[in-house]
This record gives structure tokens, C-alpha cells and sequence, in this order.
């Protein structure tokens, strides 16, 4: 009950923070801030991880991500920060959500949310983590590197429009064709699962649709026995009459297996 | 001083946020039944009903708080406070008139509003999940996947304004709002409010609640107040969108005397869509779930990108 | 269909127009409703009428009349004759728990005794108490409203026409034994049986005076005589027919 509510209110102490031009809270009172909301990202971090419940996971993560926005507001990195929770937390967790309650979100936990490399994941995190904290250390702290001063704000949404289509627009239209080349594989891959699937069936039954209407009263007429049309309509539809198949021509990859079982069910019919 | 501006701000957004969403629910009660030859609640408060939400509040919290056996209890109790307070959050943002009265100036504003308004819907996704109803899960799913089809012409339509003007800061883009900007960005216009309606579950967007179908979807299993708190995160979420789409499109305090009545003005202009949100859901019936998306996907996408572009030839040859 | 969104168009549109209007809605609490004379909402008993015939009780179909009534003797009002008889209403009660207000029990009941009254409002939280005794039936005599008048081009009722009817044969008979008489004087023979000895003589109707200078259609008795009210010797000593009644009644209020 707790969690979110707090992470609002921090969002709007940021926010205030940010426009009060650091009035009531000294900068200390910055730091602290930091760290505390740190204390709860990385909290969050470790139980989505490790939450056996997925759906809980999931909304773990969000409080991450939410976090992880907030530190960025205590940086000074508006921007980023509103990025992070409109993309991250509106979009990606609730697309998530989606794939999970679309495929199974059991409540409770699930015993297969455990993952048997566990240990290479760890190791692959503190390995990123280090790497992380290596670059931040070089770019804020190092006396000789000067890309980032801290003096003069960089976070604001002018001065990353700047950067970002004055200084780095080549590096921001590569990221953009890759998108797009993500889009267009993905409207691809879709495309070809749709008409695969849907050219599956179609082979099994194309001697139904050809011959439409001319099959059904031929076929009623051999059910009668079986009962009224619409007893009649179904068999009609699976089963073509020998005529049919030879107006289809060249369909014959109709299988024999396909042929028999309507077959065996008007048998039953008309024992009946 | 500075922190007595602040909670005075604070104070007055706070009261907006529990006076307006009262007075469109009143509104819609009003407003809808005289759509349909009815007079509406007329008893409670005496004068025209015009208590009645007040008498449902009470209502509701008298009400035992109810919590499905099967459902995941800590999320189910959740999910109502994070459905209503970014709409809270989001008040802050919005100018109501000019030289800064605003609960707070944000830089990105329009970003921050957006950001914040697609993690209230978050709020339903949790409750649909864990109420552990099949209802409730076709409601979120429904949910989530309207958000995801809507966030992105909301964007885009916003994104467009943020052209035109250059800044992203609301009270910011207001500041240079023409008149003509009315008929130029009309297209987009359209499609925030409409993918703005959309976002809310109104109708005729609301196949995730549905009553006659899947019975308030998400909030099938709520009652008493945490009902209260999703209903009330609705008609918070009727003012913002109301108040945003006039602030990007309409021209919020812009008006005649805007430097006295400009409070006047954006209160008249976020009305007047709400009357408009409510009129939609007399009038017209509830789409499909399939065709939510693909009105999103083949009609709002396309309109709003074809905004970006005439923003941008207008930006770029006219001005 | 024509336009795209037209329909849409149109939806807004209807419903913006019905706001503008006035709202149908009845403020039945605050406002009373009108009903109609002949609604079906109690049923009250003017017990002064009832013979304990038991016609009503019979038909209903919920049997939800309740009838106990016992027997007087009425000593012989003239010496030598016989003792009469009559039945004396001890109880009458309608059950409105199970009265389906069909009717039936006011078309059958041959003296008039029960009444349709638009009254409605008895809902009670006992269901026993819809049980209504005799007393309160009678209560209820006092909302019957006075039937409505007949619309303009209505048949005429039956009790109206065989008065009529009746009065017309008396005018002819009259006008033809004036003509014997003119035609006997004329003869210039005694004129001595002017007495008409006719049947009819001995109900001379309101018609009877003018019957030979009117034409007699437009000769319509003012009261029509009803033919169930002259005829048990017992009931002489009940009061009059309630419509009398009635508007004595409603010049009291």
C-alpha cells in the first residue's frame, strides 16, 4: 500500500525541488533523497528479479523504473526522466502485463519462475553494473575527462535537443533506421506466421468451399435417413460428393484420411 | 515564503482535484439523463439532487471493504490509489491562467503530463489481474491493450503542438498560442481528445469496463470506497484530458480580458469538452474491442502523423 | 446511410435536441398522477347495497373475497302475513395480497356494491394489513370519482334505451287514443270513455304530458329507471342508489 504512494510524492518533491531552484531542501537534503530512493530501486530491482510471482514481478519493475525516473529528476535530467516513465513504466511494463495475462499470470506463485543459469545472470549483471559505475565514475568524478560539469544544468529538455540533433544526429538516424528495421522485420515475421497458418488450413479445405452450393443438395439429398437439413448441412461440408472431386481437378491432395472420416460419421448417422 | 507558495499551490490543486471530478460526475448525472427525457437524481440535497455524489461518497464509504478470496490481496488494494493519484499529480501541471498561476511550471510539462497519465492506467491493468475474474482479466487485458494502442497518436498529436511552439513546458506553448492555430491544428486536436477519451475507457471506448458484457471488466470485484477511488479516477481523468486538450489546442486562457477572466476562459473551454465527453457517451454505442484498435491503428496513427507533417511544412515554410 | 459519421452526426444530435425539451418523467412522490376515472386501483364496497349474494366471492379468481354474513327474520309488517327473511352482512374483506384487480367482482355483482377507485397508495409493511375489512372498504366508497360522461358519439346505454323505448310506446298508445277521442267527438258521440284504461297508465312517464306535441324521439326520460333497484321487497328499507348518495357526500367535502 505504501510503495507507490511514496514513490509519487517523491516524484512531485523532485519536480518542486527542480522548480523551487533547490530552496528548502539543501543539497544534503538532495543527497539523502538519492540514496533513499536508491535504497528502493535497488530494492525493487532485486525483488522483481527474484519474486517467485510474475505478475508481481513485473509490477516490481515498475517501482524500479519509477525509481530509476526519480533519480534522474534529482539529476537534474528532466527529460530523461519523464522518457523513462512515459516508455518504461507506461508502455513497456503494461505491454508486459499484456504478453503475461495473454499467456498465463496465475496468482500465486509459479514454481517454474526460476531460472537454473541464475548465477551467469548474476554475473553478467555485476559485470554490467561495473562497467556502468565505471563509465558514471570516469565522467562525473575523473579530473581529466570534462564531458559532463555539473555546474551547468544538462539534463533540461533544450540542452539534449541540442546535443542530440546538433552533435549526435548521425548516431540518433542510425538508432532510427534500426527501429525501422526492427518494425519492418516484425510486420514480416507476423505477416509470414499469418499466411502460413492460414494457407495450412486452407489446403484441407479447399474441396469444401469450391464447390459451394452445388454439394449441398446432393449431399442432403443422400442423409436424408440421417435427419432434416441441417443434420445434413454439416456432412455436406466435409464431404464432397465423388463429382465434386472431379470438378475440382487438380485438388486432389485431398487426403484419404480426409475422406474417410466424414465418411465413418454419416455411417453412425444412419445407424442411428 | 517560498514553501507557504508551495503548499498554498498544492492546496489548490488538491481542491480541484475533489471539487471538478464531483461536478462532472453531477454534470454527466444531469446532462444524460435530460439527453434521455429524464430528469436525473432530484432528491438528494434538495435543490436538483445537486448532492447526490456527495450521498454516493457517503454511500460508498459505508460500505464494507470487500476482498475476493483468490485474489492477490496486496495488488487488488493497491490498484485503486494507483489508478487515481497520477491524475492528482498530473492536476499540478495544467495553467489556468496567465503570468504562471499553475500549481507548479514543469519544463517537459507535456511530457511529464503524458508519462504520468499512462502509469494511472496501470492502476486498472493491477486490478484486473488480481481480482481473479475472468471478467476482470478480459477487462485489463482489454485495458492494456488500448493503452498501448492509444499512447502513440496521443503522443504524436501532442507532439505536433510541441512543434508548433517550440517548448515543451504547457504554460510555455500557451504563451505563444495564436488564434490560428485553432484551425491549424485541428486534425490533431481530434485525435488527442479522441485518443485522450480512449485512455479514460469512455464511451465509446469503455469495451474494457462494458457493463452489459464483462461487467466493469477491471473493477467487477470493487466496491464501497476503492470503487469510489476508480470512479473517481475516471472523472479526474474526463477534467485532465478536458483541461489538456484546451490547454494544447484550444488555447486555454487565451480570450478576450484573458489577463482577468483568463481562469474564466480555460474553465469554460475544459467544460465544454467535458459536456463533450459526456455527449458522446449518450449518443453513441461502444465500439468493439477489435475495432478500438483498428480505429487507433488505421485512423488516429496516419491523421497524426499527417498533423506532424503539415506542422512541420507550415513551421518550416511560413514562419 | 450516405455520409460517413452521418449516423454519428445524427446520434448527437437527438440527444441534444431531447435536453432541450421538457423531460416526461412523472414526479409521482411530489406530484400526484392523473389517472383516469376508471383506473383499477382499489376496490371499495358500498356494503348499504350487498345481499350477501355471493356472486363476487364465487367468481373471483384468487378467491380473495372473504364473505360471512347470518340471517335475520323480519317480522310480517301487516297482520296475517308472512315473516320475511334477509341476509345480514357480518363480514366482507378483500385481500389485496392476492386481488389481481381484474374486476371481475365489480362486473358481476348484481346490486352495485363494489366499486373501482383510483386510490393506490395502501402499500403497507405487514402483508396481513393488506387484508381490507369491511370497514375499510366502505372508507374507500368516499374516492370512487363519478363516472365519466359518455363521449359524444357513444352508443347510447341500455338502461337509457329500453326507458326510451318504453316511453316511446307510451307516447304512441297516448297520441292514438287522442286521435279516437278527436275522431269519437267529431262523430259527435258521448264522450264518456276518456278514461284510458291502458297498461301503461300506470307509469306515466315525464313524457307522458307533452308526448303528442313533440315528435317522440327527442323524448328522453330524465332518470331512467334501473331495473334491479325496484325489486326485492326486503331492501325497501336500504338507502338510495349510491350516485345520490355520492354527491351528497362530495357537496359535504
Amino acid at each position: 500500500m505504501s510503495t507507490f504512494p511514496a514513490n509519487a510524492s517523491g516524484t512531485v518533491d523532485g519536480t518542486l525541488l527542480l522548480a523551487a531552484g533547490r530552496g528548502f531542501l539543501s543539497p544534503t537534503g538532495v543527497e539523502i533523497t538519492f540514496v533513499l530512493v536508491g535504497l528502493v530501486t535497488l530494492g525493487a530491482a532485486i525483488m522483481a528479479v527474484t519474486s517467485k510471482q510474475l505478475v508481481h514481478a513485473a509490477l516490481w519493475l515498475v517501482l524500479a523504473l519509477g525509481g530509476v525516473a526519480v533519480e534522474y529528476l534529482l539529476l537534474t535530467a528532466e527529460f530523461i526522466a519523464w522518457v523513462q516513465v512515459l516508455i518504461y513504466v507506461g508502455s513497456v511494463v503494461v505491454l508486459l502485463l499484456f504478453g503475461l495475462m495473454l499467456t498465463r499470470a496465475p496468482i500465486g506463485p509459479s514454481p517454474d519462475a526460476d531460472s537454473g543459469n541464475r548465477w551467469i545472470a548474476l554475473a553478467v549483471a555485476l559485470a554490467t553494473a561495473a562497467t556502468l559505475v565505471t563509465v558514471v565514475v570516469d565522467a562525473f568524478v575523473s579530473a581529466n575527462s570534462a564531458w559532463i560539469t555539473l555546474d551547468t544544468p544538462q539534463g533540461d529538455t533544450a540542452t539534449i535537443g541540442e546535443s542530440l540533433f546538433r552533435h549526435w544526429v548521425l548516431p540518433f538516424e542510425a538508432l532510427s533506421v534500426l527501429l525501422l528495421a526492427a518494425l519492418v522485420g516484425a510486420i514480416v515475421l507476423s505477416r509470414r506466421r499469418s499466411t502460413a497458418s492460414g494457407a495450412a488450413p486452407r489446403t484441407s479445405t479447399r474441396p469444401v468451399a469450391p464447390p459451394g452450393p452445388g454439394a449441398r443438395p446432393r449431399a442432403g439429398a443422400r442423409t436424408v435417413a440421417g435427419g432434416g437439413p441441417a443434420d445434413a448441412q454439416p456432412v455436406a461440408d466435409a464431404q464432397p460428393g465423388p463429382g465434386e472431386q472431379a470438378d475440382a481437378g487438380g485438388q486432389s491432395e485431398q487426403s484419404p484420411v480426409n475422406e474417410s472420416e466424414p465418411e465413418s460419421g454419416r455411417g453412425k448417422k444412419e445407424e442411428r | 515564503m517560498e514553501f507557504f507558495d508551495v503548499a498554498w499551490r498544492l492546496l489548490v490543486v488538491m481542491l480541484a482535484f475533489l471539487v471538478l471530478p464531483l461536478l462532472v460526475g453531477q454534470a454527466e448525472h444531469k446532462v444524460m439523463a435530460h439527453m434521455q427525457g429524464r430528469v436525473g437524481p432530484m432528491h438528494a440535497g434538495g435543490f436538483h439532487g445537486w448532492a447526490q455524489l456527495v450521498a454516493d461518497g457517503v454511500k460508498f464509504a459505508q460500505k464494507e471493504d470487500i476482498v475476493p478470496a483468490a485474489a492477490d490481496r496486496r495488488v487488488f488494494q493497491l490498484a485503486p490509489a494507483v489508478a487515481l493519484v497520477p491524475y492528482l499529480i498530473v492536476l499540478i501541471a495544467i495553467p489556468v491562467a496567465p503570468n504562471g498561476v499553475v500549481g507548479q511550471v514543469v519544463d517537459a510539462g507535456i511530457f511529464f503530463v503524458l508519462a504520468v497519465l499512462g502509469v494511472g492506467v496501470l492502476g486498472q491493468v493491477m486490478g484486473g489481474w488480481a481480482s481473479a475474474n475472468k471478467y476482470s482479466l478480459l477487462g485489463g487485458m482489454r485495458t492494456a491493450a488500448q493503452l498501448m494502442a492509444y499512447e502513440l497518436p496521443l503522443l504524436l498529436a501532442a507532439a505536433s503542438v510541441v512543434m508548433a511552439s517550440g517548448t515543451l513546458s504547457l504554460p510555455g506553448i500557451l504563451d505563444v498560442w495564436q488564434w490560428w492555430w485553432l484551425p491549424w491544428q485541428l486534425v490533431g486536436a481530434f485525435v488527442f481528445f479522441v485518443a485522450g477519451v480512449a485512455e479514460l475507457h469512455r464511451p465509446p471506448f469503455d469495451a474494457p469496463l462494458a457493463p452489459e458484457e464483462i461487467i466493469f471488466g477491471p473493477l467487477t470485484e470493487y466496491g464501497g470506497l476503492r470503487f469510489a477511488f476508480f470512479m473517481l479516477s475516471e472523472y479526474a481523468g474526463i477534467v485532465v484530458i478536458s483541461a489538456l486538450t484546451s490547454v494544447l489546442f484550444l488555447g486555454g486562457w487565451h480570450g478576450p480580458f484573458a489577463d482577468q477572466l483568463g481562469w474564466l476562459w480555460m474553465l469554460l473551454k475544459t467544460a465544454a469538452l467535458c459536456f463533450l465527453v459526456i455527449w458522446m457517451r449518450v449518443a453513441w454505442p461502444r465500439l468493439r474491442a477489435d475495432q478500438i484498435q483498428r480505429f487507433a491503428w488505421t485512423c488516429l496513427v496516419p491523421l497524426a502523423l499527417a498533423q506532424i507533417a503539415l506542422t512541420g511544412v507550415v513551421k518550416v515554410v511560413f514562419l | 446511410m450516405g455520409l460517413p459519421g452521418s449516423g454519428l452526426a445524427k446520434g448527437l444530435a437527438i440527444t441534444l435536441r431531447t435536453m432541450t425539451r421538457r423531460s416526461v418523467t412523472a414526479h409521482y412522490p411530489d406530484v400526484q398522477p392523473e389517472l383516469p376515472a376508471r383506473s383499477r386501483g382499489v376496490i371499495g364496497l358500498f356494503e348499504e347495497n350487498c345481499t350477501v349474494c355471493m356472486l363476487c366471492a364465487r367468481e373471483c379468481p384468487d378467491w380473495c373475497i372473504y364473505i360471512d354474513s347470518h340471517k335475520e327474520t323480519v317480522p310480517a309488517t301487516t297482520s296475517g302475513g308472512r315473516d320475511r327473511s334477509r341476509n345480514v352482512l357480518d363480514r366482507f374483506a378483500i385481500d389485496f395480497s392476492l386481488c389481481m384487480y381484474c374486476g371481475i367482482c365489480i362486473e358481476v355483482c348484481p346490486f352495485d356494491a363494489l366499486f373501482w377507485s383510483p386510490e393506490f397508495e395502501y402499500a403497507e409493511t405487514d402483508i396481513h394489513e393488506l387484508t381490507h375489512e369491511r370497514e375499510k372498504l366502505r372508507e374507500w366508497m368516499w374516492t370512487v370519482p363519478e363516472p365519466p360522461p359518455l363521449d359524444p358519439a357513444a352508443e347510447e346505454p341500455k338502461e337509457v334505451g329500453s326507458a326510451r323505448k318504453a316511453a316511446d310506446k307510451l307516447a304512441v298508445q297516448l297520441a292514438e287514443q287522442l286521435e279516437q277521442e278527436q275522431l269519437e267527438q267529431e262523430h259527435g258521440e258521448a264522450a264518456e270513455a276518456a278514461d284510458p284504461g291502458t297498461p301503461g297508465a300506470g307509469t306515466p312517464g315525464p313524457a307522458a304530458d307533452s308526448g303528442a306535441a313533440e315528435p317522440p324521439t327527442t323524448d328522453r326520460p330524465e332518470k331512467p329507471e334501473r331495473p334491479d333497484r325496484s325489486e326485492p321487497s326486503d331492501r325497501s328499507d336500504r338507502p338510495g342508489p349510491p350516485e345520490d348518495r355520492r354527491q351528497g357526500r362530495e357537496g359535504e367535502a
